[in-house]
């Protein structure tokens, strides 16, 4: 590590006529404003090409649903497309990609959300079509019978025949027992074989409203413009009532849950997760900090422990990654999961990453080893703000879990804060057996050997 | 604009105001040993990004398929002495990135940094070291290799990849293209370490290697650091020229039988070249046929006319030699007959008749309306300059884009299409399960 050559003397001198002293002098600003519908706004202005992004984030997603209507909040998102009042089905698309943009939308399980990218004086555009949408949606049978039918093509693509994907499925039903969070974002397949048109009307009408909705734009726009715009598009459409939602609340976890998953597959494969809070479920957020850094620690790029110790080292996985969403909306799950290298179990590959586990209770994490994790949140704090959508995506997700966008600015300094004690501690208070959920993925040889 | 007078009234206006989009200059030199640099410098955000790109992918591999990828893949597990931990702990411990890829033409290194002093000059000096002095250790040499193997064996997981595979295998037949990138159990197993070194011999070298910088350094900076990183690389030689593909005579449909609800399906023959003269015409033509999602006609008839997939789509691929134009989607087993007419369908009348005068202007109005979006991140100018310089088009390419598809003309996308894509020529890949159909 010592051997920097000659050549790197000379570089050094000319690095320095770099003009950024420090990557935390970076403007950050976000401008709010909240309509009298509710609607809340927020603006963030990026001048470096003549381009913005629209996107508007309403709050609901598959954890809003219960047994038998999985899979609403995202088929009535593909329903968006099909047709309003004013709009023929399909034509919402046909106008946005006359004006040279790009669009879609997506589903998670706390959210809805859908975009428009496009040059930036083309903002009028998006916000005229969304504001459509957001009152207007006409719901037709026929458009119902086929888009419900591309959401089925959709769920056989991303799960029936991707057994890693399936497996995923089988783990959350598993691991939770309460929380909405053990149903699949695009529903049981019989749930959408049941799913009835006046199930989506009724789902429109409880949640498409500007008092549920944040509308975030990132880009070369003017904030006093946006917020006029908005005003005029969104402005005349009533608030809506709500009834508050539910809280559904995981139940206490009373031992370690196990299980077996067959699948058509070639390469055995480990699920592994422990409860775990978040963001949006503390008043102390210190412990979630400590566990985003211990993510960090444990698969945080290929220097990180699982790459180091289980890839390399003693060569027991073949892959092998931990991770964490700290701005989910109800507590979750930290997460481990990973393949075996050949001649290697899964139960194996357990075994080494419990290992990782309790060394991680047991001793201290280096000052060297977290300093790197934390050059990395700084860095990507940095590399995020070259691209708009991600920045925009960052605003609208904090906000419409209930975590509140402000906390996108505390991220790099409450990290940078976290101690090894505190990694420590978090280890031992919450990757706990009693808490753990094990699915093994298991090959089934089939007859159609290729 | 002269331009402006054959263009229809709606769109002048798209069209100025993609004309008064910046775009970057690209700056370019060659280093001593004769590497290409090309350079764009750009202001507001303290990070640069690079991709080393080489003229060494898995096209090269000769009768040892799949070592451009695993000597790619090796490049930063161990270097100048240092281990695969040493060499990513340096770099991570400034917030660096660092990744390789190798496809059939190429294989490129890409970075990533902060611009900050010290970030800047203790990733250069790992990137330095991967690049010029990597060790190809035994013990790493063995472990990717079996990492390889496991994930050449997951492929048979996913139907999708086989389909692919499949199809390049068929329409590529004896050309080095026909092979998996990865390589396939049989070649991979046998591969020795000597042979990853070997191939980083002959074509990890000067002349065979294009540089591409964007982001917050001076032009002297850029100069510097390039001359420091590419300097000692031997000149070396420039890779021949891959051997041109053939057209098979005859089109084929292949069945692969696989235990999945759903039949992946790819139709698709070997057509365009980079820097071709038909481009244009067939990259406007295309968007409207099905590069364009939604206002497509292939998902207009597959999935709005029909629910029978999720994702249809067409695209050219232009490569060094011809890459191919596929028409691809995923549908139930029960219905692979119907989707599979209507694909056919859907491109014959295309071919026979082309665009409507109504559908060009609206891919037009797409295309130049949305030129500034190709443009709006350093990672995006990076992609677009590396596609620029490594396909050989004139470096103001961008500055003559949104003109060149205003020029597009009915006539040329379809005498282009009937020309280009041969419809007897062309082979239908489907793999699932082989089951009653549907209507």
């Amino acid at each position: 590590m010592r051997k920097l050559s000659v050549a790197v003397f000379i570089v050094n001198i000319v690095y320095s006529l770099n003009s950024f002293a420090s990557p935390e002098i970076l403007p950050n600003m976000v401008h709010e404003k909240v309509l009298k519908n509710g609607l809340k706004i927020l603006v963030k202005e990026d001048h470096r090409a003549p381009v913005m992004v629209s996107q508007i984030w309403y709050k609901v997603g598959a954890s809003y649903e219960h047994d038998g209507i999985t899979g609403l909040s995202h088929v009535l998102e593909h329903m968006m497309f099909q047709g309003t009042d004013n709009l023929e089905p399909g034509e919402f698309s046909k106008i946005i990609a006359d004006n040279g943009g790009r669009e879609n939308a997506f589903t998670g399980a706390d959210y809805t959300a859908y975009f428009q990218t496009m040059e930036a004086s083309r903002l009028e555009v998006s916000m005229k079509l969304e504001a459509e949408r957001m009152q207007k949606l006409k719901l037709q049978e026929k458009e119902f019978v086929k888009e419900l039918q591309v959401v089925m093509e959709e769920r056989r693509m991303r799960t029936e025949d991707k057994p890693q994907g399936q497996t995923y499925e089988y783990f959350k039903a598993l691991a939770y027992t309460s929380s909405p969070y053990r149903n699949p974002i695009i529903g049981w397949m019989q749930d959408l074989e049941d799913m009835k048109l006046v199930d989506l009307a009724d789902w429109y009408k409880q949640w498409y409203s500007p008092n549920n909705a944040t509308l975030v734009i990132v880009g070369s726009v003017e904030k006093e413009h946006v917020f006029a715009l908005a005003e005029k598009y969104f402005g005349p459409i009533p608030a809506a009532v709500f009834k508050p939602i539910k809280k559904r609340i995981e139940v206490p976890q009373l031992g370690i849950r196990r299980s077996i998953v067959k699948q058509k597959a070639k390469v055995p494969y480990l699920l592994m997760g422990y409860k775990v809070p978040v963001l949006n479920s503390v008043d102390d957020d210190a412990d979630v900090y400590a566990l985003e850094v211990l993510s960090g620690i444990l698969s945080g790029g290929n220097s990180a422990r699982l790459a180091s110790n289980l890839i390399r080292g003693s060569q027991v996985a073949s892959s092998a990654s931990a991770g964490y969403d700290m701005n989910a909306r109800l507590p979750t799950l930290f997460l481990f999961d990973g393949s075996p290298v050949q001649g290697r179990s899964a139960k194996q590959l357990e075994e080494a990453l419990l290992e990782q586990i309790k060394q991680l209770q047991t001793n201290l994490v280096e000052e060297k080893e977290l300093n790197r994790i934390k050059a990395q949140v700084i860095a990507s704090s940095v590399y995020e703000k070259d691209s708009n959508f991600y920045q925009g995506m960052q605003l609208g997700m904090l906000e419409t879990v209930g975590v509140g966008w402000h906390k996108a600015d505390e991220y790099v300094d409450k990290v940078k804060g976290v101690t090894a004690q505190q990694l420590r501690d978090v280890a031992n208070k919450y990757l706990i057996e009693d808490h753990l959920t094990v699915v093994h993925m298991q090959p089934e040889e089939t007859s159609n050997e290729n | 604009m002269r331009i402006n007078l054959v263009t229809p009234l709606g769109f002048v206006l798209l069209l100025i105001s993609a004309q008064s989009i910046a775009v970057p200059t690209i700056q370019h030199w060659k280093t001593d040993n004769g590497a290409s640099v090309y350079f764009v410098p750009t202001d507001g955000l303290p990070i640069l990004d690079a991709q080393l790109v080489f003229d060494a992918g898995s096209a090269r591999d000769a009768n040892k398929n799949g070592v451009a990828a695993l000597t790619s893949a090796l490049l930063d597990q161990g270097a100048a002495g240092q281990s695969a931990q040493q060499i990513a702990e340096k770099l991570e411990s400034v917030g660096a990135q660092m990744g390789v890829s190798t496809s059939r033409d190429f294989t490129s290194i890409s970075y990533r940094s902060l611009t900050d002093n010290t970030a800047l000059k203790t990733s250069w000096a790992v990137l330095n070291d991967v690049l010029n002095k990597p060790d190809f250790p035994d013990v790493d040499f063995n472990r990717e290799k079996e990492r390889t193997l496991l994930g050449i064996k997951r492929r048979q997981e996913s139907p999708a990849t086989l389909a692919q595979l499949a199809l390049y295998r068929e329409i590529y037949n004896n050309h080095p293209y026909a092979n998996a990138i990865q390589g396939v159990e049989e070649t991979v197993s046998v591969l020795k370490v000597g042979d990853l070194k070997q191939f980083y011999q002959q074509y990890y070298v000067a002349k065979n290697l294009t540089v591409v910088l964007v982001g917050g350094v001076t032009k002297e900076q850029a100069k510097m650091m390039v001359h420091e990183l590419v300097g000692r690389l031997p000149a070396g030689e420039k890779a021949s020229l891959l051997p041109e593909v053939s057209l098979q005579e005859e089109g084929k449909t292949i069945h692969q039988e696989y235990p999945s609800q759903q039949t992946h399906l790819m139709y698709s023959l070997p057509v365009l070249k980079q820097n071709d003269a038909d481009y244009f015409p067939l990259y406007v033509g295309n968007h409207i046929l099905g590069g364009s999602g939604f206002s497509s006609r292939i998902v207009k008839e597959i999935r709005e006319e029909r629910g029978l997939a999720y994702s249809a789509y067409s695209y050219f691929h232009p490569m060094r030699q011809k890459g191919p134009f596929l028409m691809g989607l995923q549908t139930r087993n029960e219905k692979v007959k119907e989707a599979s007419t209507a694909v056919k369908q859907t491109l014959e009348t295309f071919i026979q008749n082309g665009p409507t005068e109504e559908e060009l202007t609206a891919a037009k109005k797409n295309i130049m309306g949305g030129f500034a979006l190709k443009l709006d991140s350093n990672k995006k100018l990076l992609a677009n300059v590396v596609g620029i310089v490594t396909s050989g088009v004139p470096l103001d390419y961008l500055n003559s884009y949104t003109q060149k598809v205003a020029a597009v003309t009915q006539e040329q996308i379809t005498q282009a299409f009937q020309r280009r894509v041969i419809m007897s020529s062309m082979v239908m890949v489907t793999v699932g399960q082989a089951v009653d159909q549907e209507n």
